[in-house]
């Protein structure tokens, strides 16, 4: 194996971006309460949406930082709001299942590493273009206008699903 | 002479084949009328035997055979036929008439017995296969309903299946049976390898043993003679596989008088006389047959001696009877065997009628418990007298020809076997004269009460008694030693019966003083009845325990086949059974995981999918390195 | 430059995984598919830049993942907590409907 790698500004700032990202889902992960393991992971999303403007995807790295570290958190801690968490961590453990889950991981993991490590992509033939949110833009109303209807239909009906949900069993109760 | 009735001497068992199937069909709704149904069927077989053994009284009758292509094999070619002839005709008249009368008897014997349509189906069933036993023109036919037979006497032994000793007395009649149903199958497949044709009827093995001898070599004849020897020897309660005879007296006692007496039992001196060509060409084997039933007549005779169960002395007496006919057959005399069972026919099932007879009056089989029942049970006391006077062989009695005859082949044969069987002429009139003595004569023993009211049984069982006394009386007179008529008619008078004044005088002195002894020991008194007892009282143990063969036999063969059972049990538990459960186990605890795998929490579902589809990708992707 | 992107996604993913397997409570499970399909995203927006042909359909693809996954979370949460009225509970093992 070749780890050709150029110790250029773009690799470290690539190396600290993924080191913050894998430390904040390890601790995710780790963490008992549930309040800590949302940071967690928002810390990671934050660190994603670094490693996306590293790719040249700023208006995707603004949406992540929007969509994820905004909306999806805070549904989050309401959610955690609204339900009990007492005895955190305190269950007994079930030692099968988590080391089974952890070796099943690995495996996939290895699996994934060595299919990475053995493709040998070719170098990229041309550059994306500079103005990255207006080229997205001009696509999402050309190329991909049906499938963007569909899915600010699919959000309405999710938004829909989620109230009703939540309120009929209000009434119920 | 034409043979009118003859050619359809497959009604004589048809009728109560039939009468069983109806029995059978509509059961317990009939009760009373399903006994008057089975007792008309059997008047029929009679009616019909008599017409048919009439027709061939007249001179020079023709065999008849009948029947049908059974089963087409290749070459071999199975007749399911009849055969009348006059020894047919013979065994069709004494068969029918004491089932007839057995059935009228059970009229009044079985009257209180609730599954009395279940006894009188039997009966049919019996009569039926009895008859095709007789009528059977080849050996295939003659084991079928041999083994059919077997079964009804199994199913009439434990009618009374709820007592524990019927149970046993019918499993035991069932199995010792048994091994001389093998011996007989075995000789009747040796036979079909070894005959010419592989034909099995008995006019091709009369063909091929008596005209054509030398075709199977002696050796394998012998065999043969000795195999079917067997089966007659478990069918007709000779020694050694006698010991289900007296056992079999658990059975209702018409069923004793029927089967364990006139028929069935003496199917096997029938097998034997009428293969009698086969041990003709196997002088080995026929001197087996002489010894066997010789020494039978005087084994059975001392343990008669001592038993004090009025129908297992009768039992005893049985088996020492079919040993003299035995006898003859191996003296060489089917004439006077066929003779003798003629004539045993009746007197012995008289006698076994007779004590039934008894036994309803007084509800119990110890004769030490009876005594002076004559004067209460007239005709039934002077009926047994004429069986008893007639089975010790007091001329002019049927007993004394028929005895005498076989004596006289004896005496042609061996002066021994005359000896022993002049001896067991002696023991049978001792022990018929106890009988007699203590049952009828004397003073009541026992329940008084029961005594008192012991009263004659109803016409519809002593008109039987009566009918078979006469004809105890003058049955003998078919053959005598100035007249051998029985003899020509039934071998075409091909063999000329010749007095033996020797065998007379011997025989009548035996019987005589038997009888005297008796008188004087047991209604005298003018002899200790415990002279002998208490001289040898080993002696009489001995023959008051059988001989201990029952227990010989079950330390030998029932022990070790129940250890054996045992072993096989065991290792039926342990090892076929441990697989099976190691089969379910493994079973089990797969499902015990399949059920923790399907606990309903997603994540094992999950995990499941993971791994399976981890092991699915290493599995495809390993197939590239292989 | 690709292979390390992906194998970083690969890293969250699998981090992902696990902590859909093996966690508990249902909130953090439901964060941690949110986690996998950011290590999916990764995946696309790394092929958009570093791929054979470099194009934007990749980082289009990455946001109408976005919005399911908002949706997602959205239906996730209310399902979550109808389902905590019913069973006063937010434990992953005790919903084990499924069995029955």
């Amino acid at each position: 194996m070749n780890f050709n790698i150029d110790f250029t500004g773009e690799f470290f700032a690539f190396f600290l971006l993924a080191v913050c990202a894998i430390v904040g889902a390890v601790l995710a992960i780790n963490f008992e309460k549930v309040v800590h393991t949302t940071l967690s992971l928002a810390f990671t999303f934050v660190s994603l949406a670094g490693l996306y403007v590293l790719l040249e995807a700023e208006f995707v790295a603004f949406v992540q930082v929007l969509l994820y570290v905004g909306a999806v958190t805070i549904l989050m801690i309401f959610g955690i709001m609204m339900t009990k968490h007492q005895g955190e961590g305190k269950e007994p453990g079930r030692p099968l299942l988590e080391a089974l889950a952890a070796i099943g991981c690995l495996c996939l993991f290895g699996i994934l590493f060595y299919a990475i490590r053995s493709a040998g992509f070719p170098a990229p033939a041309a550059d994306l273009p500079e103005d990255n949110t207006l080229s997205i833009g001009k696509l999402l109303y050309s190329a991909y206008a049906i499938p963007f209807e569909l899915v600010s239909v699919l959000l309405t009906v999710a938004f829909i699903g989620a109230v009703a949900l939540a309120k009929r069993e209000e009434e119920d109760s | 002479m034409a043979t009118v009735f003859s050619q359809y001497a497959w009604l004589v068992p048809a009728f109560p084949l039939a009468a069983f199937a109806i029995l059978t069909a509509l059961g317990r709704s009939l009760s009373r009328t399903g006994a008057w149904i089975a007792t008309v069927a059997s008047l029929a077989s009679f009616v019909y035997s008599v017409m048919i053994a009439a027709e061939r009284l007249a001179k020079n009758a023709e065999d008849y055979i009948g029947g049908f292509a059974w089963l087409r094999a290749g070459s071999v070619n199975l007749t399911a036929g009849y055969e009348v002839t006059n020894l047919t005709a013979l065994m069709l008249v004494v068969v029918t008439l004491v089932a007839l009368l057995v059935n009228l008897y059970s009229l009044g014997y079985m009257k209180d017995d609730e599954r009395i349509s279940t006894f009188f189906s039997y009966v049919a069933l019996f009569t039926a296969s009895m008859l095709g036993l007789v009528l059977a023109d080849n050996l295939m036919i003659l084991y079928v309903c041999w083994e059919l037979v077997g079964v009804c006497s199994f199913l009439l032994i434990g009618f009374w299946y709820r007592k524990p000793e019927a149970r046993a007395a019918a499993k035991k009649a069932f199995i010792v049976t048994r091994i001389g149903d093998l011996g007989l199958l075995i000789a009747i497949l040796l036979l079909f390898w070894y005959m010419p044709g592989h034909a099995l009827d008995f006019a091709s093995l009369h063909n091929v043993f008596y005209a054509q001898s030398g075709i199977i070599s002696t050796s394998i004849t012998t065999l043969i003679a000795l195999l079917i020897f067997l089966g007659a020897v478990g069918k007709s309660g000779q020694f050694p596989l006698h010991v289900w005879l007296p056992d079999a007296m658990e059975g209702p006692t018409p069923i004793s008088a029927l089967i364990h007496a006139a028929t069935m039992v003496a199917a096997g001196v029938f097998l034997v006389v009428r293969t009698f060509d086969i041990f003709a060409a196997a002088p080995a084997a026929l001197d087996t047959v002489a010894v066997v039933g010789a020494f039978t007549a005087i084994f059975a005779a001392t343990i008669g001696l001592a038993q004090n169960d009025i129908k297992r002395i009768l039992a005893y007496s049985t088996v020492s009877q079919l040993g003299y006919m035995m006898l003859a057959v191996g003296a060489g005399s089917t004439t006077s065997a066929m003779f003798h069972l003629f004539t045993h026919a009746f007197f012995k099932a008289l006698l076994f009628l007779g004590a039934g007879s008894v036994i309803h009056a007084v509800h119990t089989q110890d004769i030490r418990e009876m005594g002076g029942l004559g004067s209460r049970m007239k005709i039934t006391a002077w009926t047994f007298g004429i069986g008893a006077l007639a089975l010790s062989g007091i001329p002019p009695f049927s007993g004394f020809w028929s005895k005498d005859a076989v004596l006289t082949a004896a005496l042609d044969d061996n002066p021994w076997l005359f000896a022993v069987g002049v001896v067991a002429a002696f023991l049978t009139a001792l022990y018929m004269a106890r009988l007699f003595f203590l049952v009828f004569a004397g003073k009541p023993r026992g329940d008084a009460g029961a005594h008192a009211r012991a009263k004659e049984s109803p016409a519809v069982m002593t008109a039987p008694l009566i009918v078979l006394a006469a004809l105890a009386v003058v049955a003998g007179f078919v053959q005598t030693p100035f007249s051998g008529w029985l003899g020509s008619w039934l071998t075409g008078g091909a063999e000329e019966e010749h007095a033996s004044g020797l065998a007379i005088v011997a025989s009548v002195a035996a019987s005589l003083l038997g009888l005297y002894l008796g008188w004087l020991i047991y209604s005298k008194g003018a002899v200790r009845r415990d002279a002998v007892s208490s001289r040898f009282p080993r002696l009489v143990r001995l023959a008051e325990r059988k001989y201990y063969i029952d227990e010989l036999y079950d330390a030998l063969f029932v022990k070790s086949l129940r250890g054996l059972g045992k072993a096989l049990s065991a290792f039926d538990d342990v090892v076929v059974d441990g697989a099976v459960r190691l089969a379910g186990r493994s079973a089990l605890a797969l499902g015990r995981l399949n059920t923790r795998l399907q606990n309903g929490q997603i994540q094992t579902y999950g995990l499941a999918a993971l791994v399976a589809a981890v092991v699915l990708v290493l599995a495809i992707a390993g197939r590239r390195f292989w | 430059m690709l292979g390390s992107y992906l194998t970083l996604a690969a890293v969250l993913f699998c981090i992902g995984l696990y902590g859909v397997l093996v966690k508990r409570n249902a909130i953090i499970v439901l964060l941690s598919i949110e986690l996998m399909l950011n290590a999916v995203n990764l995946n696309l927006i790394a092929f958009s830049k570093y791929g054979v042909v470099p194009s934007l359909t990749g980082q289009v693809f990455s946001l109408f993942t976005m919005t399911v996954a908002a949706a997602e979370a959205a239906v996730g949460i209310a399902v979550l907590i109808a389902l905590y009225r019913n069973r006063a509970t937010v434990n992953v093992d005790e919903y084990d409907e499924l069995r029955r």
